[in-house]
């Protein structure tokens, strides 16, 4: 029951929004959204808690089934799902894309806006809950035409042809990644004989070594466009740069996920010796995205694209603990899935404020210290940057530790990965001074005056309009919200990890 | 000789025909009645589809035409996927005789549509190579005279080039059946004669020929690459319902002979050597199809021109699950066919609904600036069919029906094929969103105006967008159908 709701009520509220309901103005439509998206929202966590199991035949013919059940791994996913799909849509009081009026185009309706957010919400809902193979997929591949519509319409008003490329890169880049998947799974279920993710792994489990590393490959690199692991990172940088607040913030918090759940659901739990083969090329990329990711955040000058990179060193810990193979591992992948979710939301959240509030984030333009002009908000950000550079104490720490013991004593490939540990301890150094970089700039207000002489109209324009309205109302509570996560995860870690702990030991355990 | 005969499946072929020549009586009768032909014309149709529908439930062989027993052949088989492919092309018939528009549709049209259909009807239940190479003409000579009949000079060259394409492919087919005849020594297409003829090697290389012959032949009526050039001129320059007829019916019929042609293969996949060249003959057309279509799909501004290279790369879909050469992969391929059929149907009826009837100017993309907020009925039916035609939710049947077409493939061991079709997929989806991104855009300011007589095309446009939602929400009826 509770399963059905949380997937019925944001799915059909949603969906009447983009079609029926498309004429509705903005108040009504949001507060219906709102109430969506908290009824759904509820019942995820009451399926959260109490397991229930929903089994219908769907399509006999191909073995599909309409299989939702929620386990140890996908618990405190769907929980952070169903928050943050209420932060998305009440932050809608405070940004409204649907009347940016950029050149005076009018853009959109708001019902459509928020219809499609709810999509997203149902889509990562129904993935996480999906028990069968290929309804995964199926679900997967339900966030993409909201998710686009969101990029694409509802993104940054300055440029149409960025929004176009960012919305066109996403959707193109995420289809070639699910569609191999697809390929993996079909070859999978076939090969096992069965589509559902309860009896894979045993049915899996004797398909030879050849099979198995192919399988392995064929989702590996189809999750990894949407992890994203470093070569395939490309789309996101573009994406969360052009989309709306509330779409970055779905974006890193929830689609993000899908693809360490997957990657953790499908190759590492049906094809263990498979993934375990390819596990040093996939902690190589890990590491490799760390050390890139960090880099770029240290010369990157637009604060959106930088919250992006650091999305991309953050994966690259939770890539490399799941490529470890322990069940340390397993329990840092996702513990850092989740604290990264609830981190990169906050950041997003404060930023995409920032730009709102300032019509740019380019930190080389010279601008008031946040501490000064509204310390609530640079309290968040200082909150949440030390969160991201793991300081301990806070959500991002346990992730980033745990992936790095789980790779110094890993369960195979001892040398490979005790490598991928040391760079990966510099690289956690780097997201200290890039952390403390733009805390500098932003926070304390200590940017390089020359710097602003690139843009003069800009840096002029920006000058005069120095004026940055504190935090308050809705936006407040979205950001309390948030912070209060990310401390309760980084205080009290067990509350997420004794959830996952007896999945996580399973799944390793199970496999061999 | 006696055949064993059993009217009442021969009745989906039969009732076309029947209705065509009252059609014909009734305006010898009664030339003022210009409502008789297209109504006589669409009961024959529905009442044919009716006929079919038993065969959709039934269990147990359908088969008639059969020769006395114990050397016994049926050269009819109205199974559950002829039936499905039946109903298909019979209705997609019918729902272009609707956009033809009742009231304009004149005798000819009418008995030109009955015959094609009643063709299509025919040949994918024959297996015998007489009875499918005749109805395969059937099926498609009558849509030459289609497209040239309407008064347009480019019409007329559309026509031009169909028949010139028809006249090689009808070539190579009858070359293709003579081969075969030569190569079992038996004129019906069944599993056994050529489980027979695959043991000495002579012969086995002379049906290889054979059928990559046919294959060929048929790759002219599915518009499959190398074969496709005539498609973008003739669906651009012919009448739109008849564009909408090659796209739908004719293709499910072609398909259904491809798939009357490669029935018999099953039975020799276990041998050693195998039908290889059978195989790459596919493997070579699905690919060509499935890249050159999308491409050139992507650089198309005239939307019935990117209509006709889609359908040239949905042509390459629907013969990727045929090359696995399996029973699963017959089945996927006529659920992908008719997923295909319903799409394009309502894509070229919102088209239809958009332009009117005179469409020869503007049918730009541009002309569909903001569609879903100006004209959401229309437009709506569109979004949906091109998100089924990329394979994306909302559009779920559109997904399944790529999973279905991926599947039997992978599990035949040719997973490279589906690696190219995973390629495919993903420049499908930048083909069909590209257009769904100027629906969804805002209205620009010279939007062309609604066109006021075009009931019929926005009726169609609904009644398949609403079988693309059942479907969507409950896959199993349309893929269950055909096993």
């Amino acid at each position: 029951m509770a399963l059905i709701l949380m997937l019925l009520v944001p799915g059909a509220v949603g969906l009447w929004l983009v079609t029926g309901g498309r004429g509705l103005d903005a108040h009504t439509a949001r507060v219906v959204a709102l109430v969506a998206a908290t009824v759904g929202g509820l019942a995820a966590v009451v399926a959260a808690a109490m397991r229930p199991v929903v089994d219908r035949a769907w399509i006999p013919d191909l073995g599909v089934r309409w299989h939702f059940a929620i386990d140890g791994i996908s618990a405190p996913l769907v929980v952070l799902t169903a928050v943050i799909g209420v932060l998305v849509v009440a932050h809608a009081w405070v940004e409204q894309p649907w009347t940016d009026t950029h050149l005076g185009l009018p853009r959109g309706s708001a019902a459509t806006y928020l219809g499609a957010l709810l999509l997203v919400e149902t889509g990562a809902l129904a993935a996480f809950a999906a028990r069968d193979a290929v309804l995964f997929f199926i679900a997967f591949e339900v966030v993409l035409v909201p998710m686009w519509v969101l990029i694409s319409r509802y993104g940054d008003p300055k440029s149409a042809a960025a929004r176009a490329d960012a919305s066109a890169r996403f959707i193109l880049y995420t289809a070639v990644g699910s569609t191999l998947m697809l390929v993996g799974i079909l070859l999978l279920v076939g090969q096992a004989g069965t589509a559902d993710l309860d009896a894979l792994p045993a049915a899996a489990g004797a398909l030879g070594q050849g099979p198995q590393t192919l399988i392995a490959v064929l989702l590996t690199l189809g999750l990894a466009v949407k992890v994203p692991v470093f070569p395939l990172h490309t789309w996101l940088p573009a994406a969360h740069t052009t989309a709306p607040t509330a779409g970055s913030v779905l974006l890193a918090a929830v689609l993000l996920k899908l693809g360490t759940y997957g990657l953790v659901r499908l190759p590492l739990a049906n094809v263990p010796d498979g993934f375990a083969r390819i596990a040093p090329g996939l902690a190589i990329a890990g590491v490799v995205g760390i050390l890139w990711g960090g880099l770029i955040c240290l010369v990157e000058r637009d604060l959106k694209r930088l919250i992006a990179f650091s999305s991309v060193a953050h994966m690259g810990f939770v890539v490399l603990g799941l490529a470890s193979g322990s069940a340390t591992g397993l329990q840092a992948a996702l513990i850092g899935n989740i604290a990264h979710g609830v981190i990169s939301a906050l950041l997003f959240v404060i930023v995409g404020g920032l730009k709102h509030r300032w019509g740019s984030v380019d930190l080389a333009v010279v601008r008031p210290a946040l501490r000064e002009v509204s310390p609530r908000l640079g309290f968040a950000l200082i909150l949440g940057l030390a969160a991201g550079l793991g300081l301990p104490g806070l959500a991002g720490f346990w992730g980033e530790f745990l992936a790095l013991v789980a790779a110094w004593e890993p369960a195979h490939h001892e040398g490979v990965l005790r490598t991928c540990a040391v760079i990966a301890a510099v690289g956690a150094a780097l997201a200290a001074a890039y952390a403390l970089r733009v805390a500098r700039i932003v926070w304390v207000g200590d940017a390089v005056p020359d710097a602003a002489t690139d843009d003069p109209v800009a840096g002029a324009l920006d000058r005069i309009d120095t004026r940055t309205p504190d935090t308050r109302g809705v936006e407040l509570a979205v950001l309390a919200v948030l912070v209060a996560a990310v401390v309760t995860i980084g205080v009290v870690p067990h509350t997420v990890l004794s959830v996952t702990a007896a999945a996580a030991e399973a799944l390793v355990g199970g496999g061999r | 000789m006696t055949l064993e005969m059993s009217w009442g499946l021969l009745l989906p072929a039969l009732l076309p025909v029947a209705a065509m020549l009252l059609v014909l009586v009734v305006d010898a009768v009664a030339p003022r009645a210009r409502l008789a032909a297209p109504v006589i014309g669409a009961l024959g149709l529905g009442g044919g589809a009716a006929t079919a529908l038993p065969g959709l439930v039934g269990t147990g062989p359908r088969l008639t035409l059969c020769t006395p027993a114990p050397e016994g052949r049926c050269l009819w088989d109205g199974g559950p996927l002829t039936s499905t492919l039946q109903v298909a092309a019979l209705l997609a018939t019918l729902a272009v005789l609707a956009l033809v528009s009742i009231h304009r549709a004149g005798v000819i049209d009418v008995v030109l549509l009955l015959a094609s259909a009643s063709g299509a009807a025919a040949v994918v239940a024959s297996r015998d190579l007489g009875t499918w190479l005749v109805t395969l003409e059937l099926a498609t000579l009558p849509v030459i005279a289609l497209v040239a009949w309407r008064d347009r000079r480019a019409a007329a060259h559309g026509a031009l080039t169909l028949l010139t394409t028809s006249l090689v492919s009808f070539g190579l087919l009858v070359l293709g059946a003579a081969l075969w005849v030569t190569g079992t020594g038996d004129p019906t297409l069944t599993g056994d004669s050529l489980a027979t003829a695959w043991e000495v090697p002579e012969q086995r290389v002379l049906v290889s020929l054979a059928t990559v012959v046919l294959v060929a032949g048929l790759a002219f009526k599915m518009s499959a690459v190398p074969f496709h050039a005539w498609t973008p001129t003739t669906l651009a320059a012919g009448p739109l319902p008849v564009s909408a007829l090659l796209a739908s019916a004719s293709k499910v019929a072609a398909v259904g002979a491809l798939i009357v042609v490669l029935t018999p293969y099953e039975s020799v996949l276990g041998l050693s050597p195998g039908p290889h060249a059978v195989v790459a003959a596919l493997v070579t057309l699905t690919v060509a199809s499935m890249l050159v279509g999308t491409v050139m799909a992507l650089r198309q501004t005239e939307v019935v021109r990117l209509l006709a290279w889609s359908t040239v790369a949905q042509a390459g879909w629907v013969i990727l699950p045929l090359t696995a050469l399996t029973a699963a992969g017959r089945r996927a391929a006529a659920v992908y066919v008719v997923v295909y059929a319903v799409a394009g149907l309502v894509a070229f009826a919102a088209v239809r609904a958009v332009h009117g009837p005179h469409v020869e100017d503007r049918r730009d993309l541009t002309a569909y600036q903001g569609l879903l907020r100006r004209d959401p009925v229309a437009g709506g039916a569109l979004a949906l069919a091109l998100l089924v035609l990329a394979g994306l939710p909302p559009g779920v049947i559109g997904l399944v029906a790529k999973i279905v077409a991926i599947r039997p493939v992978v599990s035949a061991g040719l997973w490279p094929v589906a690696v190219v079709a995973v390629v495919a997929a993903v420049l499908g989806i930048a083909v069909y969103v590209r257009w769904f991104a100027v629906l969804i855009g805002e209205p620009g300011e010279d939007a062309p105006a609604r066109q006021r007589s075009r009931r019929a095309s926005v009726g169609v446009a609904l009644v398949g967008s609403a079988v693309l939602v059942l479907a969507s929400v409950l896959p199993q009826l349309l893929v269950g159908l055909v096993s």
